[in-house]
């Protein structure tokens, strides 16, 4: 993970470079917030961690101008234990996260290995359930067999998976797959569920999606004995 | 005289024989207002070079019971299908003949090759009017069918032109475009196969 760390006081900021080195995250310190929005509008970084009190430019000042900029990388603010409006201000500033002066340097990098995870084991990787495997950055669902999936097959899927054997009703589905789901109904939510049936037949899968036309609809773990063979010789 | 001997003439009409029975078969569904088989057939025979190398690299001798018996391929049909559906429908008309015995299948298309491709292949046993190579097994003779969508057919049309062609550019990584296609047109049949079944829903 690349990290810009904005803390005003040196040691400080020195301290938590050398911690988060130390676990193999790459960091980049700046000590205001000005220098912080130029850091930012150069680099690429996975998570940013600003001071709210810093000279030049406060740490609320520096994540607006980045979010109206349209950077939306994860931001967690530090503020002093007693100021809940600067807490308040700046998540709805646009920070994600807040942690409250003096924090523990074992919760920070607590913080961090749960965002890595977040983010790399929760998204857009590989999932698997029963036989199944959905590698959603290629959109493949493979099992004894392999086949493409669309990209909004590969949405309900990945929330399938993640609900395994939930019922989940239709609304939240279409909610979770489509941007726009004021215009759709239960039809096509229908003709989605489908094709997700037939492609999990097709690789041959023990994994089902059970549930009528209308929903509820749910993901199950069918297992039923031995696979069939490729070659039957009679 | 070739590998097939004094039986090399009879193959070629029993593929037509067989060609024709499979169109009877097709007749009789759109007869019975059911949707065609097949979008169309392919039939050969072996090149008689083939067979000799086939022959060679499986450790058999050079003889026409290698080449009838041992090899069940010297007859060949393709069966090329609009939708998977039909591919299954054609197999269960097939084990219901009565003109020939299913002697071997095997289903590459619940599960693909490695390399993407898929397709049903059965071996069928056939009994002709024909003189045959084994005289405890009168007139019989083997066939292999392919039976494919147009999809999975055009996909191995693809990596045939791949295989045959060496020295290719980035191979490695047409290999895997063309596994990827694969899943891609596979995605499309399945795709075709559902809404084919949600028109029909209610007949």
């Amino acid at each position: 993970m690349r990290i810009l760390l904005a803390e005003d006081e040196k040691e400080l900021s020195r301290v938590l470079v050398t911690a988060m080195h130390s676990k193999g995250y790459s960091v980049d310190p700046a000590y205001n917030g000005l220098e912080a929005v130029e850091k930012a509008s150069q680099g690429v970084y996975d998570l940013m961690i600003f001071d709210v009190m810093m000279p030049v430019m406060t740490g609320i000042e520096a994540l607006k101008k980045i979010r109206a900029a349209g950077d939306q990388t994860y931001i967690i603010m530090l503020t002093a234990m007693s100021e809940i409006d600067d807490r308040v201000t700046g998540l709805d500033a646009g920070a994600d996260d807040y942690m409250t002066k003096p924090f523990s340097l074992k919760e920070l990098l607590a913080r961090l290995r749960s965002l890595e995870r977040r983010s790399e084991n929760y998204t857009n990787d590989v999932l698997k359930f029963g036989d199944i495997v959905l590698d959603s950055s290629e959109q493949r669902l493979e099992s004894f067999n392999s086949i493409s999936l669309s990209a909004k097959e590969t949405k309900l899927l990945n929330l399938f998976i993640l609900n395994a054997d939930k019922k989940i009703d239709s609304d939240v589905l279409i909610a979770h797959a489509w941007e726009n789901a004021d215009d759709l109904d239960q039809d096509t939510l229908w003709i989605y569920i489908s094709y997700l049936r037939q492609k999990l037949q097709s690789v041959n899968a023990h994994v089902e999606i059970q549930g009528e036309k209308g929903g509820p609809y749910q993901l199950v773990n069918t297992n039923g004995g031995n696979s069939n063979d490729s070659e039957v010789s009679l | 005289m070739g590998i097939y001997g004094e039986y090399g003439s009879y193959l070629s009409r029993i593929k037509d024989d067989v060609m024709n029975k499979l169109s009877v078969l097709n007749q009789r569904e759109l007869d019975n207002n059911q949707t065609k088989l097949y979008e169309h057939l392919i039939g050969r025979i072996k090149a008689e070079d083939s067979m000799v190398e086939k022959c060679s690299r499986k450790g058999y001798e050079l003889s026409s019971r290698s080449a009838l018996y041992e090899c069940k391929d010297a007859i060949g049909i393709r069966v090329v299908c609009n939708f998977i559906d039909d591919v299954y429908r054609s197999i269960e008309l097939l084990r219901a003949a009565d003109w020939c015995e299913i002697v071997k299948e095997k289903d590459y298309i619940t599960r693909s090759k490695p390399n993407g491709y898929r397709s049903y292949h059965l071996i069928l046993k056939v009994a002709t009017p024909y003189p045959s190579v084994d005289l405890n097994d009168a007139g019989c003779y083997f066939v292999e069918v392919q039976l494919r969508t147009i999809a999975m057919d055009s996909w191995a049309s693809l990596e045939h032109e791949m295989k045959y062609k060496h020295n290719i550019r980035n191979s490695k990584q047409i290999v895997k475009e063309l596994k990827r296609c694969a899943d891609q047109l596979a995605s499309c049949d399945v795709q075709m196969q559902t809404i084919r079944q949600l028109i029909h829903e209610n007949d």
